[in-house]
């Protein structure tokens, strides 16, 4: 029975009486794979089609919707692996990739370059660039952000961004969203910073730079990097002066504006960033 | 074959009394005494048949939880814990969707489970509800007393009586009698009462008259005997357990969906590991291939369609159980359908099972009775005189009385005293001549000789109506040829004329055509006795008959048979033109069996056996070509000598079968027979003999009014009202049951593919994932199950009774036609979700190419500034929720391309529009459902309207074929694309 059934599956794979391979012949074969080839590439043509037609109605300048971005997000620099900064003051190797991302991430800084690109713009108003009607107004201005806005932490008087003393400097952005206005009658955002829960006391004092952690309105709005290509993210810097050193810090930065929405519970990085900041010290 | 070799080795019949009353240290005069009667009890233990093993409980439950689909489930389960075991071992807190999965999994076989068990168990509970609560009585002899005790409480060597109308407590040697008869159909199908005396006849205890069977009736007589066999120890016991002995055939509907999962589990293997290599190769880490790897088997895996299969069953079986057919396992339902055989009974199955008056002969013409269930046919010509006089004799030389209280009752139906022969003419005189019980009373009864086997007649004599008329009449009714040797006159439209040849040519032909009939011809004749010779107040003696017995006057026949139900021949013609044979299997004589079978037409008009053709050619029988015989009329005792390869050639030269006389042993060589031939059988039955056929059949048919509870346990299905035309319908709705569960699954399959490319995509080209598992799940439970069930509704596309049976090794119900077309071209139209998901992800800023490889950015959780194609910067939750919007956006394209999908599924070679579009929306809002399923599901109005064209494509598309599978069948077109 064995041999009969071992038999009918080698025939069932190819067939030498009748010339079929997995029961069907080669004319069989031909003509099913051509209808599926057609088929297939009818089918690939209307989803090119439906593709097609429905990259015509993008707009090249503006997302069509932007709900999931009504809070934009905040982050640091450096941000470690996992959002957190753990250094050892005396060991210049532990925190010397944190001084190295924070130099390229600030090269585009460099006042010289700031100043070759961007426009100087009046403070505390919006840079508003409207386009009349379909004649756009492209490509937009930018206004400076310069490097040595950042004082201490722009890696200038102190190329180690104060980690050599354990006081370390971390940058703060707010995300991107195109058409955000994220401040009204001339008041901008700025950043304040506490520690979390019972690391209250472990903080100590800290120095934000520009003054009181603004993002300066200027900077707004944002027109997407296709129309505003050399736009430049404004900065907040942080510096901890005096905080605890060999313990765990949960820092928490949040964004203080008249206009734009607290971020939900849900997310823990719209309007707001966590991060832990460890410094060891021997 | 076991049953004969413990029959052989009993000689309780055989024996003298006295040895029998040593052996069972008993009595023939006192019984036994009570204190060992209670020993003995003690030793045997009750008298009473021990239910058949039942399944236990929670192994039935077990039972529905190890299909071959929930098997397949159980390990998808078992792979998604093992899946969320790495996952949390690895640290990823958020990976608690293979967590879910797995429970669904595991919750979803054991709610399918929960409903079929929960169906078996309400099926068992109809068939208990039969059981006969009442405990059965038996008078016993003990310490020479007369007892009446329960019957469980007989043993071994007790001395019972029984009396017409008892119930047989025991095997009872007989050791003395007056005039019993016992009907054994219950044990041997045969329908003729079997008369019981002390003498040993046969040395086969089955065919001796001193031996009396347990569960047969006592029809009238009385009878003493000693019990020699007491609960499974008795003939019918042994035959119980002779069924549980017979193994269980797998239905074809199990087997289909063994094949599918078969293709199923290939299928997800073939596609999990060639993914797993081609992710290995992309660069995936090992650990990380694997849970691909897992994850495409389990999104293989058609979670729904297990509840769509059930439930779909259970409304077939439900919608059957108001048609009179109780299923009891919920596949049988499906198995009556592609029955291409059914063995029937005779005796209640196809006939009334009660003897009516069928024709009458007198004035030398043939008229026949009314023979219908509800009197609704014709009458015969009433006007004669001795129409007139053959009735009196009927009405009065007849024992048979209706039980009182029944006046409300219809004449067929009402119970009477009597033998079957004689309630027959009650009946029918009650119903031509009217109120017999006064009639009799007017002609006041003198004295009456009953039937004996003897004599072969029974006479009574009576007074007449008429006070001044003195005479006695004699009445006389018995075998045909008895009555006519004491005939010498013979009335003939009222007129006495001498008896001579010709007249006796006459009776003679007419005796023949009645008996050829297979009815039971009684003759009548009555005189007026000699008012000198019998004045008033003669002795009469009806032992010595010192009066006139010969010399009378021949009234006429009166012919006996049991009808066939009214709906059976149209029953049989659907059976015939739906390409199912019917074999009538009975234990009724062949002369019977053959007139019945002629008279529903399981032999048709024309059809001549072998022993016909023989007698019109005027050729021995061995000379016939037996292929030129439609018809074959086989008895048990031919059967007994037929080697199994001879009876196979029979059953596949001669269409038309008739098995008589047959035993219980026949009817299981007769099903296994037709099972080696590659039929699927049916057969129904009703005795406790009929149970291990019952067994061995692909589907058993119990009798739900005339069957014992031996059969009912035996049997996969029920008819209520034990009518052979319930069972037609059955395989009319088993055959639809097929076609739509075959539309079901074509339904349920082709969502596979648009729930499985996102993720194969996900894995190749390394997008955001598509589409999430509990959508997936929602899909497959939630949104999908009222589509795919509501297609078990659905009308048949043709008339499903004019095809031939479906052949179950080629017309499968997931054929190779029905996966590739669901998968590889109703499935790819899943192309709908790409263009969706890329539209909603375009929209929101994220265009295609920039999608392509975005996967490892997307997915880390400490990224929070990704950025889009314009520049602006995403934290992980704005990403996650833009995944659960595409989840969502790609879950309505589906479901847009599922109702496009339910609608062309509706048929499979007609037009939509031929077969009505809304049909079964309007028959079953369950359709409607679905709309408010999606009204609920998003608010996400915006992107419904993209997969639109597509839906249409599939409707297109799908009406395309069917319209070149219709326009040029047995076409390229047709074989590839016709599932």
């Amino acid at each position: 029975l064995r041999k009969g059934s071992s038999s009918e599956w080698r025939d069932a794979f190819w067939n030498p009486r009748t010339h079929e391979l997995l029961g069907r012949t080669a004319s069989s074969w031909g003509l099913i794979l051509l209808f599926y080839l057609v088929f297939y590439l009818f089918l690939a043509g209307m989803f090119v089609l439906t593709m097609y037609i429905m990259l015509l109605t993008l707009d090249d300048y503006k997302p069509t919707w932007q709900d999931r971005l009504a809070t934009p997000g905040m982050m640091i620099h450096p941000k470690g692996d996992q959002l957190e900064i753990t250094f050892s003051v005396s060991e210049t190797e532990s925190w010397d990739r944190f001084t190295q991302t924070l130099n390229t991430f600030l090269s585009p800084y460099n006042d010289s370059y700031q100043v070759q690109m961007n426009d100087n713009c009046p403070p505390d108003q919006f840079f508003i660039q409207e386009d009349s009607g379909e004649v756009r107004n492209n490509p937009k201005r930018s206004c400076q952000f310069n490097r040595s806005m950042l004082e201490e932490c722009a890696g200038i008087s102190d190329r180690f961004y104060g980690y050599s003393r354990g006081q370390p400097c971390v940058l703060i952005k707010l995300n991107r969203v195109i058409g955000m206005l994220p401040g009204k009658n001339g008041q901008s955002p700025y950043v304040t910073c506490g520690a979390k829960r019972e690391d209250g006391d472990k903080l100590g004092p800290l120095a934000y730079y520009p003054p009181n952690g603004t993002f300066n309105l200027m900077y707004y709005p944002y027109y997407g990097k296709k129309a505003q290509v050399n736009y430049t993210q404004p900065l907040v810097a942080v510096k901890f002066l005096n905080a605890s050193v060999n313990t765990d810090i949960n820092v928490e930065c949040k964004i203080n504006s008249n206009t734009l929405e607290a971020g939900s519970e849900r997310d823990k990085f719209a309007g707001r960033v966590s991060f832990k900041l460890r410094i060891n010290h021997t | 074959m076991n049953l004969a070799i413990c029959l052989l080795l009993q000689d309780d019949h055989e024996i003298t009394i006295e040895e029998l009353e040593t052996r069972y240290n008993t009595s023939v005069t006192k019984g036994l005494t009570s204190t060992f009667a209670s020993q003995v009890l003690e030793r045997d233990g009750p008298n009473e048949l021990k239910p058949p093993k039942g399944t236990p409980e929670y192994v039935k439950f077990a039972r529905q939880l190890a299909g071959g689909l929930q098997c397949l489930m159980w390990v998808a389960a078992v792979i998604c814990f093992i899946a969320f075991g790495i996952e949390v071992a690895r640290g990823n807190v958020t990976a608690f969707d293979n967590l879910y999965l797995a429970i669904t999994l595991i919750s979803v076989v054991v709610v399918t489970g929960c409903f079929g068990y929960y169906q078996e168990f309400k099926s068992t509970n109809i068939i208990a509800s039969f059981k006969n609560l009442v405990p059965q009585q038996a008078i016993v002899i003990r310490d020479g007393q007369k007892n009446q005790i329960n019957a469980h409480q007989l043993v071994v060597g007790d001395l019972v009586e029984i009396k017409g109308g008892d119930r047989v407590p025991a095997d009872i040697r007989i050791i003395s009698g007056q005039a019993c008869k016992v009907d054994n159909s219950s044990l041997t199908g045969e329908s003729e009462p079997q008369s019981k005396t002390p003498e040993c006849t046969h040395e086969n205890p089955l065919e001796t008259k001193n031996i009396a069977f347990f569960s047969t009736t006592c029809l009238e007589g009385v009878a003493t005997g000693v019990i020699i066999n007491t609960g499974d120890r008795t003939i019918i016991g042994r035959i119980a357990s002779l069924a549980s002995g017979v193994g269980n055939e797998k239905t074809p509907i199990a087997i289909e969906i063994e094949h599918f999962v078969d293709i199923i589990a290939g299928l997800a293997i073939f596609f999990g590991f060639t993914f797993f290599v081609v992710a290995m190769f992309i660069g995936y880490a090992f650990l990380e291939a694997m849970i691909f790897f897992m994850a495409i088997v389990v999104a293989y895996v058609p979670e729904g369609l297990l509840a769509t299969v059930t439930v779909c069953l259970s409304l077939t079986a439900k919608r059957l159980a108001r048609k009179n057919c109780v299923v009891k396992n919920l596949e049988a339902v499906e198995t009556l359908g592609s029955t291409s055989v059914i063995c029937s009974d005779k005796t209640g199955t196809l006939t009334q099972n009660r003897m009516t008056v069928a024709h009458l002969w007198f004035d030398n013409h043939v008229h026949a009775a009314d023979t219908t269930e509800d009197q609704s046919g014709q009458s015969f010509d009433q006007s004669s005189e001795t129409w007139r006089s053959l009735a009196r004799v009927a009405s009065l030389c007849n024992r048979a009385t209706f039980r009182p209280d029944q006046e409300g009752v219809p004449i067929p139906k009402r119970l009477v005293v009597g033998d079957a022969s004689e309630t027959a003419l009650l009946k029918f005189t009650e119903l031509t001549v009217g109120n017999i019980m006064d009639y009799r009373n007017r002609f006041k009864k003198v004295v009456e000789v009953p039937f004996n086997s003897t004599n072969k007649f029974q006479l009574s004599i009576h007074e007449l109506e008429d006070p001044l008329d003195l005479r006695y009449l004699l009445v006389m009714k018995g075998a045909p040829e008895r009555i006519l040797e004491r005939c010498s006159t013979i009335l003939i439209k009222g007129q006495e004329l001498p008896l001579d040849e010709q007249w006796s040519e006459a009776f003679q032909t007419a005796y023949m055509d009645l008996g050829g009939l297979g009815e039971r011809v009684l003759g009548f004749c009555h005189i007026y006795l000699n008012e000198k010779e019998f004045p008033r107040g003669y002795a009469f003696d009806p032992d010595e008959m010192n009066f006139t017995t010969s010399g009378l006057c021949f009234a006429g026949l009166i012919s006996m048979i049991d009808p066939p139900r009214a709906t059976v021949p149209d029953a049989v013609m659907k059976c015939r033109t739906a390409g199912i044979r019917v074999v009538m299997v009975t234990g009724d004589h062949p002369i019977t069996a053959r007139a019945i079978a002629a008279n529903v037409g399981i032999i048709s008009e024309g059809s001549e056996t072998v022993e016909d053709i023989a007698q019109r050619k005027r050729i021995p029988v061995e000379q016939v070509n037996k292929r030129d015989a439609r018809a074959c009329v086989i008895s048990g005792g031919q059967l007994k000598d037929m080697s199994s390869e001879e009876l196979d050639d029979a059953l596949r030269n001669h269409p038309e079968m008739v098995f008589a006389r047959t035993s219980p042993q026949q009817k299981l060589i007769i099903v296994e027979s037709c099972q080696r031939l590659g039929s699927i059988v049916a057969v129904t039955g009703d005795g406790v003999n009929d149970s291990p056929a019952l067994k061995k059949a692909d589907i058993g048919v119990a009798m739900g009014i005339a069957g014992s509870d031996a059969a009912k346990n035996a049997a996969d299905m029920i008819l209520l009202d034990d009518n052979f035309a319930s069972i037609v319908t059955g395989v009319e709705q088993g055959r639809l049951i097929f076609d739509n569960l075959k539309k079901s699954i074509a339904y349920t399959l082709t969502k596979n593919i648009p729930e499985l490319t996102p993720y194969l995509i996900y894995i190749t080209v390394s997008v955001p994932l598509p589409l999430g598992c509990i959508t997936i799940l929602f899909i497959e439970l939630a949104t999908d199950i009222f589509p795919s069930v509501s297609l078990a509704y659905e009308k048949a596309e043709s008339d499903i009774m004019h095809l031939k049976p479906r052949n179950p090794r080629q017309h499968r119900l997931v054929n190779e036609a029905l996966a590739v077309y669901s998968y590889f071209q109703i499935g790819r139209c899943s192309f709908a979700g790409f263009t969706d998901y890329f539209t909603a992800m375009a929209q929101e800023g994220w265009y295609p190419l920039l999608c392509v490889g975005l996967r490892s950015q997307w997915e880390n959780v400490h990224l929070q500034d990704v950025q889009d194609s314009y520049g602006q910067e995403w934290t992980f939750s704005q990403r996650l929720y833009q995944e659960y919007t595409c989840y969502t956006v790609f879950f309505v394209s589906i479901e847009i391309c599922q109702i496009s999908d339910v609608l062309i599924r509706k048929t499979r070679r007609l037009s939509v529009f031929q077969q009505g579009f809304f049909r079964s929306v309007k028959t079953h809002p369950k359709h409607a459902s679905l709309g408010i399923m999606y009204l609920n599901s998003t608010q996400l109005v915006q992107w419904w309207f993209v997969p639109v064209p597509y839906g249409i494509l599939i409707f297109v598309y799908d009406e395309i074929r069917k319209l070149g599978v219709r326009r040029y069948p047995g076409s390229w077109w047709d074989q590839e694309l016709y599932y």
